[in-house]
């Protein structure tokens, strides 16, 4: 990092969200653990982010069913050095200050003073676990520097449809100095740079940190929601220096790439724009390469079935879709999926517009569309899914938009 | 009448700081260490604690977050003969920090400002 500022400062991960409105993925993992573009977790565009900038001493805060993401991050992310000071640690709540959960973002700080007192970093970056977007950390910290700023927070332009009732919304000045921030408006203000677009928060902030601890410690006895989108900035605004530092997105082009994954319509569909051609987020980018865990798998295959007596077995094909290592498609037609390590699907199958998690298994003659299955699921052959929402309902929740959302460990037989 | 609950290992100090604020019109209980605290903070109900941090034990700063994990809104002042503690972010947690001093006047200020109390007596 070209600041040199890496050891004064602490990377802070949110990582404790519940992700009620990513259920089933989130029936048995926190929502920074759902696998994500076939071989990743959410987790790890975050981690890369910082990896990719040169932060190298980050503490993820976990609370709700942390064991599938403190995994993760134990097999996958086990990379740095902690002789040299350099660590990503899970946290879970210590209750030194609560004796129960994470109240909001802003208490899972105030609930974790002590590591700061430990640790005494000049600066704190916070950041969700959940969002998939690629950022040069070390620009917005420069920023921050530049503008002797006590918190930055990092903007994005977003149409205002997007921002009314669900995200914050930011007024600033042109040099990027906060006046105005509203959580959620029903009618967003323009932003000032687009008349047509709002600039909201992106949920990542740089505090110094004695101006995060004095702020987390005020609002802690309060009787707010103790969320720094709704309680702690607009607090700030009057009294600190706090500004906006605009998103640059390391994907390169003019339209800028960050999606909070919310909800299951919302993770579809930053599945789905994996598999354009030219996807506006790339998985492809040497120059911002993307870790995970990935178990060993051979490679992917797409064979033709076994033929039946007197008849030649179809051919295994895919069309636009991610196929990850340890798939076999055997005589099987899978168009617009992103299918994760170990997925096998039987002859004569049609799989559509799916996502696919690990080891699922597909029998011959399914016909599957739009659906989301979970990892070590189990369709028998000849069954149909994604075709009849009532027969669908009858055995899964469906999401608003109709996609059949099929649980881990599944059987539909 | 507010009650106050006094922490702090020193015998002569409890019956000082007692006598002074019953004078003042308060109704006080002491405790000699934090475990005694917070077992009474459990079964009674007080409107501010003045908490010592060096004492034998859990000392004043882990119970002041285990005093705010339980009503995070007690006020709570933090007496100790050391400013060295000022600088503990934990400490920040309380609502002021007073050293230890013969006279009690700032201490008494501190209780009744956190009170809502007016600090001027007519």
């Amino acid at each position: 990092m070209s600041t040199g500022i890496s050891k004064d400062l602490l990377t802070v991960i949110l990582a404790g969200g519940r992700g009620e409105r990513l259920y089933p993925l989130t029936k048995s993992r926190s929502k920074p653990a759902v696998p994500f573009g076939g071989i990743y977790r959410i987790i790890d565009f975050t981690l890369s982010n910082c990896l990719n900038s040169g932060l190298r001493r980050i503490k993820v805060l976990c609370q709700y069913m942390s064991h599938s993401l403190d995994r993760h991050l134990k097999e996958g992310w086990n990379v740095f050095c902690r002789e040299l000071g350099e660590y990503i640690d899970s946290v879970t709540p210590q209750q030194q200050f609560s004796e129960g959960w994470y109240r909001g973002t802003a208490d899972a700080l105030y609930q974790n003073i002590y590591l700061l007192d430990q640790l005494r970093p000049r600066y704190v970056l916070i950041l969700s676990g959940d969002h998939i977007y690629r950022m040069d950390y070390a620009e917005m910290i420069k920023f921050h520097l530049e503008m002797r700023a006590e918190l930055t927070v990092a903007t994005v332009q977003v149409e205002t449809s997007l921002a009314a009732n669900q995200l914050g919304v930011l007024q600033v000045e042109p040099d990027g100095r906060i006046v105005d921030f509203e959580e959620k408006p029903a009618l967003p203000k323009p932003s000032p740079f687009n008349p047509d677009q709002a600039l909201v928060n992106m949920g990542i902030y740089i505090f110094d940190t004695e101006i995060l601890v004095r702020n987390v410690v005020a609002d802690a006895k309060k009787d707010t929601r103790h969320d720094f989108g709704r309680d702690i900035i607009p607090a700030m605004i009057p009294s600190f220096r706090c500004y906006a530092y605009n998103f640059a997105d390391e994907s390169g082009g003019d339209i800028l790439y960050w999606r909070d994954i919310g909800t299951i319509e919302n993770y579809y569909q930053a599945s789905m724009d994996l598999l354009s051609h030219n996807p506006r987020f790339n998985l492809y980018d040497p120059e911002w390469p993307i870790r995970t865990y990935m178990g060993q798998y051979p490679p992917a295959k797409l064979i033709r079935a076994e033929p039946a007596p007197g008849k030649k077995g179809h051919l295994g094909r895919a069309r636009n879709s991610i196929i990850s290592p340890g798939c076999i498609i055997d005589g099987a037609e899978v168009s617009n999926c992103v299918l994760s390590p170990g997925v096998h699907i039987g002859p004569d199958a049609l799989v559509e517009d799916s996502i696919i998690m690990d080891n699922t298994n597909i029998g011959g003659n399914c016909k599957v569309r739009r659906a989301v299955i979970d990892k070590q699921a189990k369709i028998d052959p000849g069954k149909t899914v994604g075709y009849n929402p009532e027969q669908d309902s009858r055995h899964f929740m469906l999401s608003e938009s109709g996609l059949v959302l099929i649980p881990k460990g599944f059987e539909l037989s | 009448m507010k009650r106050l609950l006094i922490v702090d290992d020193e015998g002569d100090l409890r019956l000082l700081y007692q006598t002074e604020f019953e004078t003042e019109g308060y109704r006080v209980d002491t405790a000699a260490d934090a475990m005694e605290a917070l077992s009474m903070f459990e079964r009674e109900r007080y409107d501010l604690i003045i908490l010592d941090i060096k004492m034998p034990g859990m000392d004043g700063v882990e119970a002041l977050g285990k005093f705010l994990g339980r009503d995070n809104k007690i006020p709570v002042i933090i007496n100790s003969a050391f400013d060295s503690y000022k600088d503990n972010f934990m400490s920040w947690a309380a609502d002021s920090y007073v050293i230890k001093s013969a006279d009690l006047s700032e201490l008494k200020q501190k209780v009744k400002e956190a009170l809502g109390e007016s600090i001027y007596e007519f």
